[in-house]
Formats: structure tokens, C-alpha cells, sequence
């Protein structure tokens, strides 16, 4: 004869059978708590990056010329009403202009990365703070949370020419869908390309952001911070430098040598799309 | 039969599937063409949808409220306001997720935030909870659908099931409880842990979303319940107890005001940068309007003022105008919240305090889907007054007793 089972053990009973799930999923969220916000790294790259990718922007020797943002639009395939590295002008004196051309900064501390509700957005381990196109919802949060405003959402399909190909260059990356957020990787093609071949970013061409390249007064520089001979370490250590909102604590990866001898010119070279 | 004793339904029925059907052509372009038919921009990336979510689940509170107070303090004269409340806001938790689904950029993604976890994002947190709640409010409205006298004669077998979960109630309600105290406060955290939105970027805005949404959620299960007594012309609920209701929305809505008095004074003594200009575009600027006249005077002392009265509060009318005007205060509130923290950014550029300001117009799409959202809600209420037992007459009379023993003591003895 089969035992009647009361209220209170069925309650029981019903109670044990859904915490058992519970207690697994908050121990899961408890080790993903302990952990960054950051995702596993991709085959290939140990955890603990021995790089420390930086980019260091001249303002005095900026002229304005804006070649940077044609070649990312190129080389990255951006549509041009939504730049991933924009130039703004920081001043206007009498004998001209301060620039500030302004990529994503890469935070150390990347208020994009916390709020992203599904991961899409991760720091990698080398510091780059990159997308995941096929996992954005497109829910805009990290478009509120970013301080610097270097993301942008594809409100419709782009499908038209870019105007910057092949002037500026061509495009090295699919060009995103609509209903996604995009930003600047620091052309993260390049670096990783550049890496398996041996080549240092930063020095070759190959491996280097394309707005790094493309900068014909030598006003952008880019490479590793970890590497006391780069560059950018020399820069940094010869040079006054600062960066955009540190007061958030989000400690950027792009600085900006402030500029000394006063005013650059402001005449902008001939060539134009 | 009914449809013939309530001549409005007809009319009624057919201006809101009027108002649903505009607002599925505009939910079609939206998946047509994509979020550039809205209003929002790079700048803007927020809107009126965004409002609509915050709104929607905040005026839902009154499920969890009223069940917690039911099945866990025992206050059983609240009994006969427990289906109703259950019902609305299961209302707005499915009104929210239908603005949700329009907002995201790829709705087909929708369940991303449940299988790729990031729990260092309140809005994960939110959507886990909201995904959790929702199917504790459909757990808890299960029996009523089990009661349905149709149910019981054309499926009695799925009838009984459903009202098997009638057993589950107190556990139902604490977790609803649960989860409702985290995500409705992380509504407010969505905006107050963000440094780049100096308005709100504090840790008080998750308290005062959670204080408002337990003043207005309620409000808005009196005024349902209130509309419901008008609608099927007799007394649903006694009405000591919606005039207990009332009171304890008084009090919510005058210790949520005190809340944000404390929270806008704070803020104009920081000199953070951007929280003076925000405050200024709220206090005397571009927001004057919806925030001193709709959240403070309007949404906020006024319905307190009334509910707190207890001659002004008997009387019906001003019952129902002062619940109106709570769940109106609560919807501003939070077109505000969202707007000045997406017009008042932190400046990035050496020397600028705040970001220039943005524009954001809703266009006719955002307008006439948020239009079709309400009607749905409104829609589904209606035929449910009508097909679904919402309101037993044994729990209104338990809960008559039990309020004439609260008045009366002597005569009890």
C-alpha cells in the first residue's frame, strides 16, 4: 500500500528538490565573482598577457589633418557618421587649434565591461577591450556607462559604399550587423596577425593600429608598455602626459603627451576623399 | 449576458485593438528597418521604451507587496486584493518585456543574459530576476485560471492542477519577495552605479526606486481594483480594507518623498561635476515642468497629502484620484531619471564640465507601440474582470468581518 505523502513533506520535498539547482547556480555565480569580468582567453594567449598594448597621442604635434579617422573608417569598415576615433578640438587659441583625437581608451577598469549583461564586451588579458559581435543583445547599457562616448549602436543595416576604400585603405574586418554595439579594438586584427608572424606592433607597420600608421606628422604612437624600450614607455617616462577623466578611475590605456611648444599649425594637407 | 449588461466592452474592445493594431505597424518597422525609425541616437541611447520598462515593473510592486503581506505577515482582511494585485502585475512584468523586446537591437537574443552570465551587471541581475519573477507571478495566478468556471467545465483536469498551486502560496510569496527586493532597487542601481551619469551616479537612487515603487505599485492595485468596482457596478473589496490600502500608500509615498528631498539636497552640496547642471535642468531648466509639477507637487504631496488625510481619504473619488496621481508621479519620475542622466553626461574633453546636450524627441513609432503596450494591459484587464474569478466573495466578506472587528472591539466582547 502506497504511503500518503503529508503537505509538509511534499512542500519539503518540493523545496529540497529546487535549492539543490539554487545552491549550484549560486556557487557558479560566487566563482564568477571571485574572477574579473574577464573572459577566457583565446587559444593561443596565456592568461596572464605578457603585453600591455598602449597608445600614446602627441597633441602638440597633431595638425588636425584627420587621416586618422579616414583610415579607421577604411580599414575597419565604420560607417563615417559614427567614427570610432573622433577628433575633437580641445581649444581655440589665437594662433589656432588644440586637437584631441580620441580613440575607445582601453580602461584598465572598463565601465562598459561591468555592465554588459551577457559578457559581450571583455577586457582581454593584453588590455584590449574588444566586442562580441554574435553575443550583443544590443540593450545600450554599455553606451550609457561609457564616459568617453567611443561606442556606437548600428540603428539600421549600413549596405552603401564606404567612401574612405580605397583611398584610406581596406577594410580588414566583416562589417557588423544591424542592431549591435561596435567600438574601436585597436585594430586587434593587426596586433594578432602581427604577433603570430613575429612582428612587434608598434614598430611594423603590419601590426599597428591603421590611425597609428596612417598619421602623417608622427603625432600617434603605439606598442607595450611592459617593454621598457618601446616607444611608448619612453614617451611616457621622457614626457608630461595625461589622460581623459582619470577622476573616474577607469584608468585609460591612451595618453595624451600635452602639447609644450605652443601651437601647431593648423593647415591640414591637400589630400581628401 | 454580460456582454449585453456592459454595453462599454464592445466600444472599449475595439479602441484598443485599434490602438494594438497601429502599434503592431510600428512594431513592424522597428523589425523592418531597425531602431533608426525611434528617436534615440549614439548620444540619446535610452528613450521612452526605457521609461516605459522602469515604469511598468515599478507599478507591478503591488504583487509582491500585497503577497508577502498575505501569505507571510498573515494580514488576512489584504486577502480579497491578492489576485487582483497578482494579476496586475504580471500586467506590467509582460508589458515590460514587450518594450524590452522592442528596444533590444537583436530581440531574437533575448534570452543571451540567462545562458551567457555576467554577474557584475545589475541589468544581468535585473533580467534573471525579472525572467524569475514573471514566472512566480504566472505560478501565483495559476489557481485563479483554475477557478474559472469555465475552466472547471471545459478542462477540469488542467482546472485542477492549476489550482493546486494554491499550496505554494507562501513559498511563492517569499520568493517574490525575494526577488522583487533585489531588482526593483537595481532598477535604480542601473543608473546609480554609473560615473559618467553624475546626476544620478549614487548609490541612493537604488533605494529611492525601490521606496517609490512600494508607494505607487499598491496605488496602482487600488486603482485597478477601484475600476473594477465602478465597471462591474458592486463592491469588490470592502472598503476599510482599500482604505487601509490607501493609508499605507500615504505613508510610502510621504517616507519615499523624504527620501528624495534628502537625496536632492545631498546632491546640490557635492559639486561633483554635471550634478549641479543636472540639477539645475531638473529644478530650472528643461525638465521643470514634468519634475516640480508632475513628480513633486502632482505625483508626490498631493496623493500624500489626500492619503494621509483620513476624512479626505474616504471618499471614493479622491481615493481613486490620489492612487491615480502616485502611479502618474512614478511614471515621470522615472522618464526623468532616465532622460537627465542620458542629457547630462560627464564632459571628457580637458576643460568641459558636461558633454553638450543632446536632443530626443519620441517619434511615432515609440509613441504608438508604448500606446499598444498600455492597451494590451488594459485589454487583457478587462477581459479578465470579466472571465476570471478575480475577486472572491468570501474573501470579501472574511476580510468585512475582520475589518468591522478592527473598528468595533467592543461589540466582538
Amino acid at each position: 500500500m502506497q504511503r500518503k505523502i503529508s503537505r509538509r513533506e511534499f512542500l519539503g520535498l518540493l523545496a529540497a528538490a529546487g535549492l539543490s539547482p539554487l545552491a549550484a547556480s549560486l556557487a557558479r555565480l560566487w566563482n564568477r565573482l571571485q574572477t574579473a569580468p574577464s573572459r577566457a582567453a583565446p587559444e593561443g594567449f596565456s592568461p596572464q598577457s605578457p603585453h600591455r598594448w598602449v597608445m600614446v597621442i602627441d597633441q602638440g604635434g597633431c595638425i588636425g589633418c584627420n587621416y586618422c579617422t579616414y583610415a579607421c573608417l577604411a580599414v575597419n569598415d565604420v560607417r563615417p557618421d559614427a567614427p570610432w576615433n573622433k577628433l575633437l578640438i580641445q581649444a581655440e587659441l589665437a594662433g589656432g587649434r588644440i586637437y584631441l583625437p580620441q580613440p575607445c581608451m582601453h580602461c584598465e577598469h572598463p565601465p562598459c565591461v561591468s555592465v554588459c549583461p551577457v559578457g559581450a564586451t571583455y577586457r582581454r588579458p593584453d588590455g584590449l577591450v574588444v566586442m562580441d559581435y554574435d553575443r550583443c543583445i544590443g540593450c545600450r547599457y554599455c553606451m550609457v556607462a561609457c564616459p568617453y562616448e567611443t561606442r556606437h549602436f548600428n540603428w539600421e543595416q549600413w549596405d552603401g559604399p564606404n567612401p574612405y576604400v580605397p583611398d584610406f585603405g581596406a577594410p580588414e574586418v566583416p562589417r557588423r550587423s544591424r542592431g549591435v554595439v561596435e567600438k574601436c579594438t585597436f585594430c586587434l586584427q593587426r596586433i594578432e596577425r602581427g604577433l603570430a608572424l613575429g612582428l612587434t606592433p608598434g614598430v611594423d607597420r603590419e601590426a599597428t593600429p591603421a590611425c597609428v600608421t596612417e598619421c602623417p606628422v608622427q603625432a600617434r604612437f603605439f606598442g607595450d608598455l611592459n617593454d621598457p624600450q618601446s616607444t611608448v614607455s619612453r614617451l611616457l617616462a621622457e614626457r608630461p602626459s595625461l589622460r581623459l577623466r582619470e577622476d573616474l578611475g577607469t584608468s585609460p590605456r591612451v595618453y595624451y603627451l600635452t602639447s609644450l611648444a605652443g601651437v601647431p599649425p593648423t593647415t591640414p594637407p591637400e589630400r581628401r576623399p | 449576458m454580460w456582454l449585453r449588461r456592459h454595453p462599454y466592452l464592445l466600444p472599449w474592445t475595439a479602441l484598443l485593438l485599434a490602438l494594438l493594431a497601429v502599434g503592431g505597424i510600428a512594431a513592424f518597422q522597428v523589425y523592418s528597418r531597425g531602431l533608426v525609425v525611434t528617436g534615440m541616437s549614439d548620444e540619446v541611447p535610452w528613450g521612452l521604451w526605457i521609461a516605459v520598462d522602469l515604469s511598468a515593473i515599478g507599478l507591478g510592486a503591488g504583487a509582491f507587496l500585497l503577497s508577502a503581506a498575505i501569505h507571510l505577515l498573515r494580514l488576512r482582511d489584504f486577502q480579497p486584493l491578492g489576485r487582483v494585485a497578482v494579476l496586475v502585475g504580471l500586467l506590467g512584468y509582460t508589458s515590460a518585456v514587450l518594450a524590452l523586446l522592442l528596444d533590444l537591437g537583436r530581440p531574437e537574443r533575448f534570452w543571451h543574459p540567462l545562458v551567457f552570465w555576467n554577474p557584475h551587471s545589475v541589468l544581468w541581475e535585473i533580467t534573471m530576476c525579472v525572467v524569475l519573477y514573471t514566472g512566480v507571478l504566472v505560478l501565483e495566478f495559476a489557481p485563479v485560471v483554475g477557478q474559472a468556471s469555465w475552466m472547471k467545465s471545459r478542462l477540469p483536469r488542467l482546472a485542477r492542477l492549476l489550482q493546486r498551486g494554491h499550496a505554494l502560496a507562501p513559498a511563492l510569496a517569499l520568493a517574490g519577495l525575494f526577488l522583487s527586493l533585489l531588482h526593483q532597487s537595481s532598477l535604480g542601481a542601473t543608473y546609480g552605479v554609473i560615473p559618467s551619469r553624475p546626476l544620478w551616479g549614487n548609490p541612493g537612487t537604488a533605494v529611492l526606486f525601490l521606496a517609490h515603487a512600494v508607494a505607487a505599485g499598491p496605488a496602482l492595485t487600488l486603482l485597478a481594483t477601484l475600476g473594477a468596482e465602478r465597471v462591474l457596478g458592486r463592491e469588490v473589496v470592502p472598503l476599510p480594507t482599500l482604505l487601509r490600502l490607501g493609508r499605507f500608500v500615504g505613508i510610502a509615498l510621504a517616507a519615499y518623498l523624504y527620501m528624495r528631498l534628502w537625496d536632492i539636497l545631498a546632491m546640490s552640496y557635492t559639486h561633483l561635476p554635471g550634478r549641479i547642471e543636472g540639477l539645475e535642468m531638473l529644478t530650472g531648466g528643461l525638465l521643470t515642468g514634468p519634475f516640480w509639477i508632475g513628480e513633486i507637487l502632482l505625483g508626490g504631496l498631493i496623493p500624500a497629502i489626500l492619503l494621509l488625510i483620513p476624512r479626505l481619504r474616504e471618499r471614493p473619488g479622491i481615493l481613486a484620484l490620489s492612487s491615480f496621481l502616485t502611479v502618474a508621479g512614478l511614471v515621470v519620475a522615472r522618464w526623468d531619471v532616465n532622460l537627465s542622466s542620458m542629457f547630462i553626461r560627464a564632459g571628457y574633453i580637458p576643460g568641459q564640465t558636461v558633454a553638450p546636450l543632446p536632443s530626443y524627441r519620441p517619434t511615432w513609432v515609440e509613441w504608438t507601440t508604448t500606446a499598444a503596450i498600455l492597451a494590451y494591459a488594459l485589454l487583457s484587464y478587462t477581459w479578465s474582470l470579466h472571465l476570471l474569478p478575480l475577486f472572491s466573495q468570501e474573501q470579501a466578506q472574511e476580510s468585512a468581518k475582520l475589518a468591522r472587528r478592527a473598528f468595533e472591539p467592543s461589540a466582538e466582547r
